[in-house]
């Protein structure tokens, strides 16, 4: 949970005293298992403390589920083109694991990170939806997350309406069915190419991660096994051999449980931050899409405009009485042509900002992943190489 | 491989100097795979270097296979009842690992100590098998070899053919069919059990190392795996995380290699010595079984001496004309009978001197197994982490 300051550039506010710094503080707690068989699940306490003026009041609680926390995802999506949208973690898992105590912890976990990190951007935290996610009560949260069956309508209707129209015509007959088109944009290449092949080595690394854990913990469940057995030749023998055996077997295990405690710190503080790594460059193509539809919706727009330019001379060449509709139309056309270069270049304009923020944080995040992998594998390592070499003196008897 | 000295005490030599000092040294090395197939199999050379009076001179090289050693445990086995055989390591194994080479490694080095253990064996080392063994041409070996189809004839013919129709009659009559004759001596009772209770963990045990072996092999794998993906990462990136990533990588590489090396430690060091002591107690087991067998031929001739008393002395009483045929049965069965009570009483004499000799070379074997193995995982784990500690400055330039 982090307390997040508003930047106070374009905020009417100065700053008389500490208190009055605007703040937005969540924290996604309390797991909590309702409903039975195949409809359970898990329920989580939102707690909200801020002084935005926005907002109803200094604290709010509110209780969420899993698809509230998509919902309030998918309606930021739609409404900020050009943001690199925090990620969410998976939906499912094997059935058997969904309600195991690392997996709910692991959960609470990446959504508290999620709706932190929207408190903290400087556009997302002012999204109406977001008051919505953490004030609204259960019964309007539900209406809202049923209501969203994916189709999200757009303001104007008409303009889309119009626009629709136009793309099918326009892309037959000027396009063409062959490519859609697409920037020519050096720096804009090598950055697609960039999140493309990064998010190949990543999954890769991620996973190769994923498997160092489980590793560690089998490691941990053998030597467990053998510690057990070694005891149990330990009792079977009685001398000083006997006595060996044992020491053997209670180190083992005492090992065991080292292993298994640094398997879960690997899971929780460098395979899930690479984990989150993935959805993070996974969100970014969603916003490169997005871009690439922008700028399709111009591109075509302007064509259509030039069609219509050329429509409209010949009307009123030939002094025809739709020239009136035709005009209407081209303005109309004129003011969609706007908005859609608009929107492509805020996308542009947004994503540039976006990119920074995304590298620096990136960099600080994974620094601090293999921080503490590196710190979680050496403290193990010499963990083990004490309980091991403290038990040299006593095998030195045997052996003499 | 070490040269062994012969007990002095009932030797008619002196001690004049070092070099004639009485020694039997073999060494078993060079497999060579022979063969096309199915029928592939590994020969081995076998060295011998002796002053023994009884063999042909001072050094003899022959080449043996597996089968050979087979030959040369059964002979003994039968020869000299109440000695623990050395044992042999497994006939065969899962057919894509028979060839690999750490199993012939490992095997060429089980052999070995086979050979040396009975060489420097007070009685076995004096066996004419074993100086057949050593000696003769392969043509010899393989005629023998082939000669020994699992049944061993015994001399003399004839006392066995006696003891057989008795067997058979006093079994019915005398012993009934219910159960074998055991001794009641209840150290010997203990002895058994702990036997018997001794494999049962020492398998589990030999087991659960192999088990750890492997584990330490898919933990190297997996840190290869990662290591190759941060690195693949890490180019990729290309600035301060990326070099992190590269190093990571690489470090995780280095530490792989140091697992697999420490696996093969672990296998040579401490597992197979566990499965050699798994295989003596087998063997020990087999001992008992022989000494049953004794036992019970003893009590059985005790037995048919008894019944044929009485029919003796009612042959005499009637003045049958059949006295001096049971005279000299009855003679011929004394000498079977106190020819088994030697053998029985060796085989007990004999154990108890090899059930002390077992128990301290096997407390040391096992001292130096454990000894080994507690020194090589330390060594792993604190390579290991002073591997991770050396990143830890590099690592940190990138999280601040």
């Amino acid at each position: 949970m982090i307390t997040v300051q508003r930047s106070v550039s374009g905020s009417s506010q100065s700053p008389r005293s500490p208190s009055s710094q605007p703040f937005l503080s969540v924290s996604v707690t309390d797991p909590v298992k309702l409903g039975n068989g195949v409809q359970a699940y898990i329920s989580y306490r939102v707690i909200t403390k801020t002084n935005f003026p926005e907002y109803q009041g200094p604290e709010k609680i509110v209780i969420r589920r899993y698809s509230d926390f998509v919902w309030l995802r998918d309606r930021l999506f739609e409404k900020y083109k050009g943001i690199f949208i925090p990620p969410l973690p998976e939906k499912s898992a094997v059935e058997k694991f969904r309600f195991s105590a690392e997996f709910i912890e692991m959960r609470r976990q990446a959504l508290d990170i999620f709706v932190n990190r929207i408190a903290s951007h400087q556009e997302l935290q002012q999204s109406e939806d977001l008051r919505t996610f953490l004030q609204a009560d259960e019964e309007m949260m539900e209406r809202l997350r049923s209501h969203e069956t994916g189709i999200f309508k757009k303001k104007p209707a008409d303009l889309m309406q119009i626009f629709k129209d136009v793309q099918s015509r326009v892309s037959d007959v000027v396009l063409g069915k062959e490519k859609p088109v697409e920037e020519s944009n050096p720096e804009y290449e090598k950055l697609k190419n960039y999140v493309f092949e990064l998010e190949n080595h990543l999954a890769e690394a991620q996973k190769h991660a994923y498997r160092l854990v489980k590793r560690h913990r089998e490691l941990g469940q053998s030597l467990s096994d053998f510690g057990k057995a070694a005891k149990l030749l330990g009792a079977c023998e009685g001398n000083a051999l006997g006595k060996a055996f044992s020491e053997l077997g209670a180190k083992s295990e005492t090992l065991s449980i080292k292993l298994q405690k640094e398997a879960h710190q690997l899971l929780m503080s460098f395979e899930e931050p690479l984990k989150d790594y993935v959805r993070a460059v996974q969100s970014i193509k969603a916003t490169i899409a997005e871009r690439a539809n922008a700028f399709r919706q111009q591109c075509e727009l302007a064509e259509t405009i030039k069609l219509k330019e050329i429509n409209l001379d010949k009307l009123m060449l030939t002094r025809s009485d739709k020239v009136g509709e035709a005009e209407i139309e081209y303005k109309e056309l004129k003011a969609a042509s706007e908005e859609a270069t608009n929107r492509f270049e805020t996308i542009v304009r947004l994503m540039n900002e976006e990119i920074v923020r995304f590298q620096e944080q990136k960099t600080v995040d994974m620094g601090i992943a293999f921080h503490e992998f590196a710190k979680g594998q050496a403290r193990l390592a010499n963990g083990i190489a004490d309980a091991w070499r403290s038990l040299l003196p006593k095998l030195e008897v045997c052996s003499s």
